[in-house]
């Protein structure tokens, strides 16, 4: 039974992109057939993180317009045989998605046997981040220890109970998962960001995982690596916590607690 | 539960829009209203002379109601009407003058027809739509019975009425940013959080057995009693029966982020924890 999960923010910059990329490849690091979607239409950057932005000949505009046939637009990762990349449409504006279109993609894309499909919404509350979350079983809502990405995964988490399928034919509640990205404990300590008690007292959303703010989640997209490729990092770690949790499995929280710089780098310096 | 597909009453805009230079408001007013029972305007002014010329009124609107008129029968095409003492047309600008000269004030008529509305219309008088004589029972009156001019005035009255009570609206999810609920004449019990951004309306009280972040406007059809009660008060506006206030201006410690019920003392909004 193929799962859509849909991977939100409300705001941009969130790492929602990155989450989506580093989600699906561990996913299908994992063995489970796997294809991550790009809804964000007209901007384009899944396929830039995914490392297949010069593979890219077809996109999903071209599969919702029957244009071409699914299997043409579906860029097969280098890494992974399990995991598939939908691109978008760089010349093409949101409105070019239609809804019966991409319903018909998703089923196409269930009666090929996939485990999961990871929506990439697009920022904002408009067409694109609709579309993406309107046929999901489940959400990753991503947001920053800051007050205005809160707010706006309140306004996403609102959307997912009141414009969805499901919630609109009345059926099971979509289910969502709170993912808090650029996590810096030490900045929490500081009163710079707001820790994961404030985030839960106000969105009271089920937490699937934190990632720590990191310079690798940069040094990854300019690689085209997804963060979670990347050996020995907390991110990649906690990536991988996400997904293991996401699959059912008990893994306490990481990354959560400020470090303080030992003696020795006192005294030094250094990194 | 949708966001769009709530609306929302007086009590809340009354709150937001004092700002603003005017608003543009539904409202309901007694008024005089004439009913005539004849078109004859020589029948009509006699017995307007007779029994309302004294005037003594003091400029009163007043509405014209030809609803319960006889009027002659669209002649066929082509054919003069026949009754040669059938139903006159009605001699609507006649009735303007009588009435002013009595120190009325016509401002609309009621139940005209598309040619008389015409006629109305360019008298300056509006086409007073909705309720006219007819439609209020009167329908018993057989329609060529009398034939005199009865001065009507209409008094509205709210009547009170013991309403059949409206059950409580609950909701058990959370009411996010951007969303918005409002229990038509009832309470609204909200068992889950109401967010920053979320409003929570109702023409009763409001109960949220959870913090309450987001606007709660309760007695939004004027009802001075209800009240607002919640487990943690850290709402961005309260309001009750239009009488509200902001959170630019600090709740009090005693009950900022505790039980608290909020409730309407005169012109007051009085916030006041709750001991448990």
């Amino acid at each position: 039974m193929t799962k859509i999960v849909v991977v939100t923010s409300g705001k941009g910059g969130v790492g929602k992109t990155t989450t989506s990329a580093s989600f699906a490849t561990g996913l299908a690091m994992r063995g489970l057939k796997t294809c991550v979607i790009d809804f964000d239409v007209g901007l384009r950057n899944l396929d830039l993180i995914m490392g297949v932005e010069r593979r890219v000949v077809y996109d999903l505009i071209n599969v919702v317009n029957e244009e071409i046939k699914l299997t043409q637009a579906l860029i097969k990762d280098k890494q992974l045989d399990k995991l598939y990349i939908l691109a978008a449409s760089q010349t093409r504006d949101k409105d070019a998605l239609k809804q019966e279109g991409v319903e018909r993609v998703l089923e196409e894309l269930k009666a090929m046997e996939f485990d999961y499909i990871i929506c990439d919404s697009p920022a904002g509350i408009e067409t694109g981040a609709l579309m993406a979350m309107h046929y999901a079983d489940e959400a990753l809502v991503v947001t920053n220890p800051e007050v205005s990405s809160v707010r706006d995964s309140d306004r996403i988490l609102g959307m997912l109970s009141s414009k969805t399928k499901r919630a609109i034919e009345g059926g099971e509640p979509v289910k969502e998962h709170l993912l808090i990205t650029r996590y810096n404990p030490n900045r929490v300590e500081g009163g710079q960001m707001l820790s994961l008690d404030d985030i839960h007292e106000i969105l009271r959303t089920p937490l699937i995982g934190v990632i720590p703010e990191s310079e690798s989640v940069l040094q990854a997209s300019n690689q085209g690596t997804p963060a979670i490729h990347l050996a020995d990092t907390d991110v990649a770690e906690a990536y991988k916590d996400v997904v293991a949790r996401f699959l059912g499995e008990d893994k306490p929280m990481r990354f959560t607690e400020a470090v303080k710089p030992s003696w020795f780098k006192r005294v030094f310096g250094g990194k | 539960m949708g966001e769009s597909d709530t609306t929302r009453d007086g009590g809340g805009r009354r709150a937001a829009a004092r700002a603003s230079a005017f608003e543009l408001k539904s409202r309901r007013f007694s008024l005089l209203g004439l009913v005539l029972h004849s078109a004859d305007m020589a029948e009509l002014a006699a017995d307007w002379a007779q029994r309302a010329g004294a005037g003594g009124f003091e400029h009163e609107p007043v509405v014209i109601d030809l609803s319960l008129l006889t009027r002659a029968a669209a002649p066929a095409a082509g054919q003069a009407p026949l009754a040669l003492d059938g139903p006159a047309p009605v001699d609507l600008k006649a009735i303007v003058a009588l009435l002013r000269a009595s120190q009325l004030q016509p401002v609309a008529v009621a139940g005209a027809t598309a040619d008389e509305l015409a006629v109305a219309q360019a008298l300056g008088l509006a086409d007073a739509a909705d309720e006219p004589a007819m439609e209020r029972g009167t329908a018993a009156a057989p329609a060529a019975a009398v034939r005199e001019v009865v001065r009507e005035v209409v008094v509205e009255k709210l009547v009170e009425r013991p309403a059949a009570p409206v059950p409580a609206l609950i909701v058990d999810k959370p009411l996010r940013s951007g969303q918005q609920v409002y229990a038509k004449g009832g309470d609204l019990v909200v068992l889950a959080v109401v967010s920053h951004g979320a409003e929570v309306i109702a023409d009763g009280s409001i109960h949220v057995y959870a913090p309450l972040r987001g606007k709660a406007i309760a007695g939004a059809r004027g009802d001075t009693s209800a009240r607002i009660y919640t487990q943690s008060l850290e709402a961005e506006l309260l309001a009750v029966a239009g009488i509200y206030r902001t959170a630019e201006n600090p709740l009090p410690a005693d009950v900022a982020g505790k039980p608290a019920q909020v409730y309407l003392d005169g012109e007051k909004l009085l916030l006041q924890p709750l001991q448990s």
